[in-house]
């Protein structure tokens, strides 16, 4: 079975490292990106099956990368957990609109994204197979 | 008078005549002793007598009757209050009386309504006084100030509030509103009319305002004043407040930037720490790293701190300052070292300064190395990979001090934008994206350079081609070596 790929964007190296030995101490096959440029870049041609973005990055905002992603019929429908270290960085209806799976907040446990990453995996493979 | 006397001397004499006539004439034969009162000339006498003595009488009491009224007219010419005196008729008594009780009540009347006027006056003067103070008061006010009347025509408007609608307050005096305040302030003027129509004690709301090409807020309260019932006004005090949502604003903005940049090292030290209670780091090299990385993540974190805390300190004058005298070439030096590979990662060549003789400077090392490394840190993050970013140095013997220059070939920054730079919290806006900030990096040092060590910090930008920072500081005198 191919491992599930996920696509990591932030400006912050040691952010992604961590959580890159993370996932991939747990089967998951991770491509990894500074800004949000970068980001958009990486998930149109690896077509992650989920996004892990920070909210604040250079060039292009996590929120900008997200709705970019919607208007991509390549990146419609991949989910997106935001990171963020800024609270209140976006409402409920905000989240909903934009299509974001999930917001952790900054600082954040590997178990705890892991987990989230898991459940909306699942929740996606579910979907499909209905 | 003299005719009277004459008609009445003259009847009197007629009189005399007629008895002395009567008295001596032949008539019937015999003296006025004997036929005086028989047949026509008899009666015709006594008639002339009875008519004689009442001319006589009539002229006398009309003699009398004349003499006082004329009296009286000569008293109510010199004052208003007349006596009839003793003498004259009584009729003329009483007429007296009458207008002696009328001139008493008008000069009653006189004086109440002579008292009314003085107390008007006074009231007038006083209004007058006190209407000069609040318009005193008005046009001294910074805030803009308009009054209308109940008709939406303009009674008063101070300077500011000409300034800001554009009119002439004395010219536009008694003019309509709509003709004053124009089309472009129609938010305005809508809610002075409403404020009129609806009778409502005071409205406050927030409107927008250009001032000199500049968006203001302005916190606007207009009110209407009734008098009976009916509206007889409207007042406008409007505030600008675009200052204190400014400030407001990079308060916010700056807490919401200080907590991201203290939970992203945060965030780092959380994970790695997680990591490793969790056992996730399967050798003794890899544990190293992430010993590493939290460390560095926390020392990151404690900078971040002290930053706030200097700059705060600064300010407030209570920093511990130890100055002694340092070549800023070896300065510069040193942290163009501790940046250089933070640079080659952005492959941005850096240039270092030529040497100088004379470089001695009487300066606190830490701070001084906290300015060089700040502007050497922005010049990079500012300047996309391939650029550069050169350091130059020059000494002004004869001004006694020594200038040192950071440029770069990075993104710029605006014209408009260039005066807030140094200012706490401030960050470009069109860079924002470029690179993370908390906007306190060139306010530290522009609070080192200036207020601890006296000297001036400069800067100057082309968008799109590179930005020059720098700063002056006094050369160390003989006096400095001694210490």
């Amino acid at each position: 079975m191919t491992a599930n790929k996920v696509l990591i964007a932030d400006d912050e190296i040691h952010i992604i490292h961590v959580v890159a030995i993370k996932l991939r101490n747990n089967g998951y096959e991770v491509v990894a990106a500074n800004n949000g440029a970068e980001a958009y870049d990486l998930a149109c041609r690896e077509k992650p099956d989920i996004i892990v973005t920070d909210y604040q990055m250079p060039l292009m905002t996590g929120i900008e990368l997200i709705e970019k992603l919607r208007k991509e019929e390549r990146t419609r429908d991949i989910p997106v957990i935001l990171l963020t270290a800024r609270s209140f960085a976006i409402s409920p209806e905000q989240q909903e609109s934009l299509g974001v799976a999930n917001c952790l907040s900054k600082p954040f446990s590997p178990k705890e994204l892991l987990k989230t990453i898991q459940d909306i995996l699942y929740q996606r493979q579910l979907a499909l197979e209905h | 008078m003299k005719g009277q006397r004459t008609v009445i001397g003259i009847a009197t004499g007629v009189a005399l005549a007629a008895l002395l006539i009567a008295a001596l004439a032949p008539w019937q034969g015999s003296g006025v002793g004997v036929g005086w009162c028989k047949g026509t000339a008899g009666w015709f006498f006594i008639a002339c007598c009875v008519g004689a003595v009442g001319v006589i009488f009539l002229g006398v009491g009309y003699y009398r009757l004349t003499g006082a009224v004329t009296s009286i007219a000569a008293r109510l010419n010199s004052n208003l209050s007349v006596t009839a005196g003793a003498e004259g008729p009584r009729v003329l008594r009483v007429v007296a009386e009458a207008l002696n009780a009328r001139a008493e009540a008008c000069a009653e009347a006189v004086q109440r309504l002579q008292s009314e006027l003085k107390d008007l006056q006074i009231r007038s003067q006083l209004a007058e006084r006190e209407k000069r103070h609040t318009e005193a008061i008005l046009y001294s006010l910074r805030d803009a100030v308009i009054v209308a009347d109940g008709s939406e025509r303009l009674l008063m408007a101070n300077e500011p509030a000409a300034r800001l609608f554009g009119f002439d307050a004395a010219g536009a005096r008694h003019q309509p509103l709509r003709d004053t305040i124009g089309s472009t302030h129609a938010e305005f003027l809508e809610l002075l009319q409403q404020s009129g129509r609806g009778r409502t004690e005071a409205t406050r709301r927030e409107l927008q305002f250009t001032q000199a090409d500049r968006p203001h807020t302005f916190d606007t309260i207009v009110s209407c004043v009734q008098e009976s019932g009916k509206v007889s006004g409207v007042v406008a005090v409007l505030h600008d407040v675009t200052k204190e949502k400014e400030i407001s604003q990079m308060k916010n903005d700056f807490v919401s930037h200080v907590s991201h940049e203290l939970k992203t090292p945060l965030a780092s030290i959380t994970a790695y720490s997680e990591m490793l209670v969790d056992g996730e780091a399967d050798d003794e090299e890899t544990r190293k790293e992430f010993y590493a990385i939290i460390q560095s993540q926390a020392q990151r974190l404690n900078r971040l701190i002290e930053d706030i805390l200097n700059i705060s300190r600064i300010e407030s004058g209570l920093v511990k300052v130890n100055k002694e005298q340092a070549s800023l070439t070896i300065l510069i030096e040193e942290q163009m070292q501790m940046i250089r590979s933070y640079a080659e990662e952005k492959q941005i060549a850096i240039i270092s300064p030529h040497p100088i003789v004379y470089d001695q400077v009487y300066v606190d090392k830490d701070m001084m190395s906290q300015v060089i490394i700040n502007l050497l840190s922005n010049a990079i993050k500012y300047t996309p990979a391939g650029g550069s970013v050169s350091v130059e140095m020059h000494v002004d013997e004869t001004a006694g001090l020594a200038r040192v220059t950071v440029t770069d070939t990075g993104v710029g920054i605006p014209e408009e934008e260039i005066g807030r730079l140094f200012g706490k919290f401030y960050r470009v806006s069109a860079n924002n994206k470029q690179a993370k900030g908390t906007g306190l990096g060139l306010n530290l040092v522009k609070q080192i350079v200036e207020k601890v060590h006296g000297g001036r910090v400069f800067v100057t930008s082309t968008v799109g081609v590179g930005s020059t920072f720098g700063f002056e500081l006094p050369l160390a005198t003989a006096a400095h070596a001694a210490v």
